[in-house]
Formats: structure tokens, sequence, C-alpha cells
């Protein structure tokens, strides 16, 4: 029946509806199905998502603080990649190369281990500076006194997690900006805008809105990779998923509530993306 | 400035060359505006119009050569070019109206922006320009929603409501329909019966006949012959002006 329905003369040859039928997300929604019935109904269930989850604050907190420095910094680092100015252009590409040669789990460890510690250092050291100055005590007693030890061991994973991923953001910043038609970098500076005013006014603007789908994608990238700062011991879903396996050894319960906990995160967020997509393409 | 010949030339143009690689788009080209005048520039393909044209507001910076836009020295380091833009319009072939903001709002931005007037001032000044060019009643619309010749009436309203001293207009009505190019075409020739300066690379013959006080016919990089519409169009003296001619009227 389904190969007596595609057409030769057809671009795509089209599947019979059975085919084409989200299988998918019926598997999907059955294996959802089953790990919330245990986590109301299996005691052990019960006790391994009573320790995770606690973790899912950590989860949450971690991804939205670090994918909104990631989002400012990518967008200075992607004004860089599309500027004239030779300092600016080759300081953020070569940031931009960096991190996307690097893995992420080696930027959070350099991020929590190297960088921080040392840009710690460094402000201290200016603090001490300063306090020479009679204007510039007051703060520098304030940098002065900044030390590594009253940094929190999450504050370094979301530093590290903003690193790496403000290099993504950068590049969609990037492919968004160039994405815009010539003329109407042309049109606002004809009417006697400068750059800035008419990035800002023009291009930014509608720059954004075509983005929107791949700065969501990277949110539900950077929810996935927040589960590498359990290497720091922050206790988040993976960190307390881990731990609660090695103090009871129940591998299933504890790895398939983590995985459902990501996943449901994970494919809501991915609806939303589709759906705004759908809006942009409606509203072109 | 000293010398009243000047007093009348907006725009001069003095020797100017531009090169994008190997392609020579301007050869030392050289000719003047007066205030209130319209200059048509007619030119086969890649003749250098349109690089003349966006040479007058540096949209393509001259390799050599001198502009003088309104006694200013466009070329000249020191210049603020925005402040020169602003008080030259430019028209453009696609139109180039900015998608995201309605009508009313393109025709305001730069008089917000640039201009720095006030939100009333500028809406007031927008919806004026808007009825100017006869479409009032889709300030609220979208670019998008608009015909192509509409599109281009908002786009002259747009660069008229910084209140220019010249208007530049690239081909204006090449990208529209046919049954379009007319209502663009009697903006513009509005336009120049009050006495706007006015330099036009176009190809409507009635147009140029009604509106144009000197064409300019370009091939190669260079301006070939200038004079009146009747004179180029009548009798041409260069033998590649006539064989462009008979190309275009036929
Ligand atoms: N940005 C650019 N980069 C490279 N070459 C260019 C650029 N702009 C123009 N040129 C070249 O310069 C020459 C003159 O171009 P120009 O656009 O001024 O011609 P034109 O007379 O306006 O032609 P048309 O009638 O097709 O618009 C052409 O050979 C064109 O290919
Ligand atoms: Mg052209």
């Amino acid at each position: 029946m389904s190969t007596e329905k595609i057409g030769k003369g057809r671009l795509f040859p089209s599947v019979s509806d059975m085919e084409k039928w989200p299988w998918w997300a019926l598997v999907i929604a059955l294996a959802a199905v089953f790990i919330v019935f245990n986590i109301f109904n299996s005691a052990s269930y019960q006790d391994a998502f009573g320790f995770i989850r606690e973790g899912i604050f950590t989860t949450i907190r971690v991804t939205l603080t670090a994918y909104g420095i990631a989002i400012l910094g990518g967008l200075f680092l992607g004004l860089g990649r599309v500027s004239k100015n030779v300092f600016y252009y080759n300081f953020a590409t070569l940031y931009v190369e960096l991190m996307r040669g690097i893995p992420m789990l080696v930027i959070i460890l350099y991020g929590a281990f190297v960088v921080v510690p040392l840009g710690l250092e460094i402000a201290s050291g200016l603090g001490t500076w300063m306090t020479r100055f009679p204007l510039l005590a007051g703060w520098g007693a304030s940098l002065q006194h900044l030390d590594i030890q009253n940094v929190d061991m999450s504050a370094r994973a979301i530093a590290g997690l903003a690193m790496g991923y403000a290099a993504f953001e950068a590049e969609v910043f990037r492919a968004g900006i160039q994405s815009i038609e010539r003329g109407q970098m042309e049109a606002a500076r004809s009417l006697g805008m400068n750059y800035v005013e008419a990035m800002r006014y023009v291009i930014l603007p509608q720059a954004f809105s075509r983005v929107l789908p791949p700065l969501g994608n990277d949110f539900i990238a950077i929810l996935k990779d927040s589960s590498l700062i359990s290497v720091l011991a922050v206790r988040d879903i993976t960190q307390l998923g881990k731990l609660y396996r090695a103090r009871t050894f129940s591998s299933f319960e504890a790895y398939n509530t983590m995985a459902f906990l990501y996943l449901s995160m994970t494919i809501s967020l991915s609806l939303g993306v589709k759906f705004i997509e759908k809006r942009l393409r409606r509203g072109r | 400035m000293d010398d009243n010949q000047d007093q009348d030339v907006i725009i001069q143009i003095d020797h100017v060359t531009k090169s994008f690689g190997k392609i020579h788009a301007l050869k030392g080209v050289s000719t003047t505006v007066k205030r209130g005048e319209v200059l048509v520039i007619i030119g086969p393909s890649g003749s250098g119009k349109s690089t003349l044209l966006r040479c007058i507001n540096m949209l393509e910076f001259p390799d050599s050569g001198q502009i003088m836009v309104d006694g200013i020295p466009v070329m000249h380091k020191a210049t603020n070019i925005n402040a020169v833009r602003a008080e030259v319009g430019m028209v453009f072939q696609q139109f180039n109206l900015f998608p995201h903001l309605t009508v009313l709002e393109n025709v305001i931005l730069a008089q917000r922006v640039v201009r720095k007037r006030k939100r009333e001032e500028a809406e007031q000044i927008a919806l004026q320009q808007l009825k100017h060019v006869g479409i009032p009643e889709k300030a609220n619309s979208y670019p998008g929603e608009l015909s192509g010749g509409q599109q281009q009436r908002v786009a002259i309203a747009r660069a008229l409501a910084m209140n220019p001293k010249i208007m530049l207009f690239d081909e204006p009505t090449s990208a529209l329909d046919p049954e379009m190019i007319k209502e663009v075409l009697d903006v513009m020739l509005a336009l120049a019966k009050e006495g706007m300066t006015m330099v036009v690379v176009s190809h409507e013959m009635g147009f140029t006949r009604a509106a144009a006080n000197r064409v300019v016919f370009m091939d190669m990089g260079k301006i070939v012959e200038e004079g009146s519409p009747d004179s180029i169009f009548k009798n041409p003296t260069e033998e590649r002006t006539r064989l462009f001619l008979s190309q275009i009227l036929h």
C-alpha cells in the first residue's frame, strides 16, 4: 500500500500516515510515564528522586546564570567578529577559535582553577595598588580582600560554562548579523546614523529575531552541558545522582531519574523553540 | 565660497577614481551639480553609475580625486561624514526599508536618532511626508505588507523627513512592476518641481525629459558626454551614446 503512494513525480516521496506518526515521541512518553509512576509508587525511586531533587535548582541556577553571561559575552564577541577594528576583530576571533577547539569539560576545569583564581589575584593586586590613592582607596580595599577561598565552586563552574558558551553565542550572533542584507546597513548609514546607531536600531533587532531559534537550541545545549560541572563536585542533578548511586548502588533508579529530569526539561524547551521558529516563519 | 560661480554649485566631483580589485569602476570622473538642478545619469550596466552616486555620500570611498558636498570636502578625514549624509538623502533600487519597523517608525527613526527631534515633532513630520508621497493611510503597516511602489514611496518619505539638501536616486524604479513605476516617478517629478537638488540614475526617458536639467552618459567608468536631455537624446555627438540610446529607446 504505502509504496503505491510514492508518486514518481514528487520532489520528496511522501510516506504513509502510519510511517509519519511520531513513534519516537510515544516511546519517550511511555518511558516518562514509567518513571513518574515509579517516583510515586516505588519506594526506591521515591528515595532516589528525593535525594536528587535538590540538584534541580542548582542545575537551573547554574544554567540560567551561565547562559545570561554567555549571551552578553557572545554579543560583545559577535560584534567583534564583524568589526572592522583590527584589535576588536582579532581579539574576538582569537577567543572564539581558542574556545571552540577545547572540550567543554576542559574549559570548565580551566575556568574554575585557572581563570577565576588568576582573575581574582589580579583584581586583588590591583586593589592593593589602588589603596595607595586616597580617591580609590575604598574600592581598592574591597578588591584587595577578594580571595578565591571565598568563591564557591558553583560560581567557578558558571564562569567556565559561560566562557565556553560565549564563544558559541558569538558565532550565532555573527551569523545573524551577517544574514541581514547589506542594504539595511547602507540605508541606515545613508540617513546619517553612525555604525553603532545603525547596529543598535536597524541590524541587531532584525538579527536577534533571526537567531532566536539557535539561541534557544544553545540554551538546551548549555543545560545539558551543565552536567559537566559535577566534576567540580557542584551538587547539581548529575552530582547528586552520582552520589546517590555511590551510596546505594541502585544504578537504575539513580540514572533513570537523572535522565528523566534532564529530558523533561530539554523536551519542553525544544517544543518552545519549535513554537518560536514557527511564529517567526509566519511573521516573515 | 569666495567665487561667485561656486555659490551655486552644491556637488563638485573632481577626477574621482575608484577600483574594486582589478575592476576600474570609475576612471577619473569630474562633474558639478548646481543647487536645484536635476542631473540624470545614464549608461550601460557596469559603467559606474551606482559607484559614482555612492561616492557622493561616501557609501563608497574613492581611491583618489576630490568631492565637495555643499562646500564640505567629504573625503577629508576630519569631515564628519554622518553629518554630511544627514543632508543627502538616498533612495535605493531595492527600497531597503527597515522590515522590523512600521512605515511610520521607518520615517521617524533617523529623525530621532540623527536629528534628535522630539517624538511628536518627528511623528508630525513623518505623517506630513507620507502624505506628500501619497500613502498616509499606510503609516501603521509593515513594509512587507506594501506593494513595491508603495515601499519605494515610503523610502522617499524616509529620506525627505531628514530635510536633505540633496536627493540621490539609484535606479529607483527598476525593481518595480511596470504598473507601479508611474506612482514613484510622479513623486520624483513633483520633488524636482519643488526645486530639490537631485542626482538620479535612471533610464526612464519620460521622467528625464520632464525633469532633468542635464543628462550625463557614462560608459566604462567615464563620463562620455553630457548635456541637456534634448541634446543628448536627439543629437548625441558620441557614437557610444548613440549606440546605447538606440538600445534603450528602440
Ligand atoms: N562592491 C563591489 N565589489 C566589487 N566590484 C564592484 C562593487 N561595486 C561595483 N563593482 C563593479 O564596479 C563596476 C561598476 O559598477 P556599478 O554598480 O557602479 O555599475 P552601474 O553602472 O551602476 O551598473 P548597473 O546598471 O548594472 O547598476 C562593475 O563592474 C561592478 O561589477
Ligand atoms: Mg547600478
